[in-house]
């Protein structure tokens, strides 16, 4: 499954970091990576983070 | 901005009960500095700092020792305050954060949307052929108390009780806290009962629910124990009926004084999710955030030293002409984000619920309550803080 964030929208709030902390970090500026493709068996835990973004800015394809 | 120190920085006493965050020394010091001093440490007054300092990773939220400066130490209150999601940092902090999640979640909303409709008219039905209500007794109060009826399960009628049982607790976030024990202590056990006959009902009938969802996440122990469980739920009703009750209520005042915008929103009903953003923006109930720092930093050329209180303040970044202009209220202005519901790790767990909750009351409102104005005396809490109207008697004409 395809994992992406809009980043126009994203304001780093970091409540995916703490639903999926796997597939999305802060990296040393501040900045957040994600992993852009991950496996099903970590689905539950990307999809709780798309719901509990504020911002509702991650895409899942 | 170089060698800016402490000791030049505007000073704003903010423990003063006259002190108000929309006041001319606050926009002054906003002008001259990105910061003031204040008696607990420091304010930050511009929007792009408190953006940025709501999730800087050298600061923890910073109520979590109210209690102790409050010189109340143990018991239940205490207990609760120090153990529940907001006070908790790092990996408990992400932990509770994560088994609570799925009972905020958005798709909750979208069922209670129906509830909240029918709550709000029949509020509405119980003053509108008079013409006249106190707005906060009659509309916001029962309104964000009978949400919380309707998301903990619990009849309509419940929502007296819980609404006196969350003020009396309520007294403990104020100054007379120490004074206000052994009323503050009897309410957080009559919550904390709640909570549990709650729980019971629900381990007893299973469901996918508000409390149904945190009594699943209470499955694996590990991750979410009776007391966390029970510490949650008091949290859900403690933090979801002061909050929202202020919001509307200053959200009312907001529009009497721009009526224009009250008339357009009547006529196009899809501007109320926009409202509730611009309300929150320019009247926020959540006039500051309050951080502590972690260890000592440096920001802005300015030295922090671990422990410094800091207080960020939404109102004042949220009309920061350097990103808002355009002054005003205009419910139709495509602006930046607000700070209404904090940010960063301990943004607002709620939101979901409370966007949608405020939505439909607005909605609702401007289609029955022409013409809205003040009709007598307002009596407000404090200018700061965590602030609204105490009773707010308005006039309308009936749609």
């Amino acid at each position: 499954m395809k994992v992406d964030v809009d980043m126009s929208i994203c304001l780093l709030h970091g409540q995916c970091v703490i639903a999926a902390p796997e597939v999305f970090s802060f990296d040393d500026d501040g900045g957040l990576v994600w992993v852009a493709e991950v496996d099903e068996a970590q689905r539950a835990d990307v999809e709780a983070a798309a719901d509990a973004c504020p911002e509702q800015a991650i895409l899942l394809g | 901005m170089t060698q800016e120190t402490l000791a030049e920085a505007p000073y704003l006493d903010v423990a003063a009960p006259t002190f108000s965050i929309r006041s001319q020394a606050v926009l002054d010091a906003r002008e001259a500095s990105w910061y003031a001093r204040t008696n607990y440490g420091i304010a930050v007054l511009r929007y792009d700092d408190v953006m940025k300092l709501l999730r800087h990773p050298k600061l923890r939220q910073g109520s979590y020792r109210w209690p102790e400066l409050s010189d109340v130490h143990g018991g239940l209150f205490a207990r609760w305050w120090g153990a529940m999601l907001l006070s908790q940092e790092g990996e408990t902090h992400s932990r509770l954060r994560r088994m609570a999640n799925p009972a905020f979640s958005p798709k909750l909303i979208t069922e209670l949307r129906p509830k909240f409709q029918a709550l709000a008219n029949k509020l509405i039905d119980g003053f509108a052929a008079k013409g006249e209500c106190d707005f906060i007794a009659e509309f916001t109060e029962p309104y964000a108390t009978g949400v919380i009826c309707d998301l903990l399960g619990l009849p309509f009628e419940t929502w007296r009780e819980l609404a006196d049982i969350a003020a009396e607790m309520g007294l403990a976030l104020g100054v007379t806290f120490k004074q206000d024990l052994a009323t503050v202590e009897a309410a957080t056990a009559r919550l904390l009962k709640y909570a549990e006959d709650l729980v019971a009902l629900k381990r007893a009938n299973p469901s996918d629910d508000f409390v149904g969802m945190l009594v699943q996440a209470n499955a694996d122990k590990s991750q979410l124990s009776d007391q966390e469980l029970l510490d949650m739920i008091v949290l859900a009703i403690f933090g979801g009926i002061d909050t929202t009750r202020n919001q509307l209520g200053l959200a009312m005042a907001t529009f009497i004084e721009h009526p224009e915008q009250w008339a357009l929103l009547a006529e196009q009903p899809d501007l109320a999710r926009a409202a509730v953003e611009e309300v929150m923006r320019v009247r926020p109930t959540v006039t500051w955030v309050t951080r502590e720092a972690t260890e000592d930093f440096t920001y802005n050329d300015l030295p922090i030293k671990a422990g410094t209180t800091i207080h960020l303040f939404s109102q004042s970044a949220t009309s920061d002409p350097a990103v808002f202009p355009e002054p005003g209220f205009d419910i139709t202005a495509e602006r930046k984000p607000h700070f209404g519901f904090g940010g960063g790790a301990h943004h607002c767990l709620g939101h979901f619920i409370a966007r949608g909750d405020m939505t439909e009351a607005l909605k609702l409102l401007a289609q029955r309550l022409k013409n809205p104005r003040f009709n007598g005396e307002v009596k407000w809490l404090a200018d700061s803080g965590n602030t609204g109207a105490i009773t707010l008697p308005i006039a309308f004409d009936p749609a």
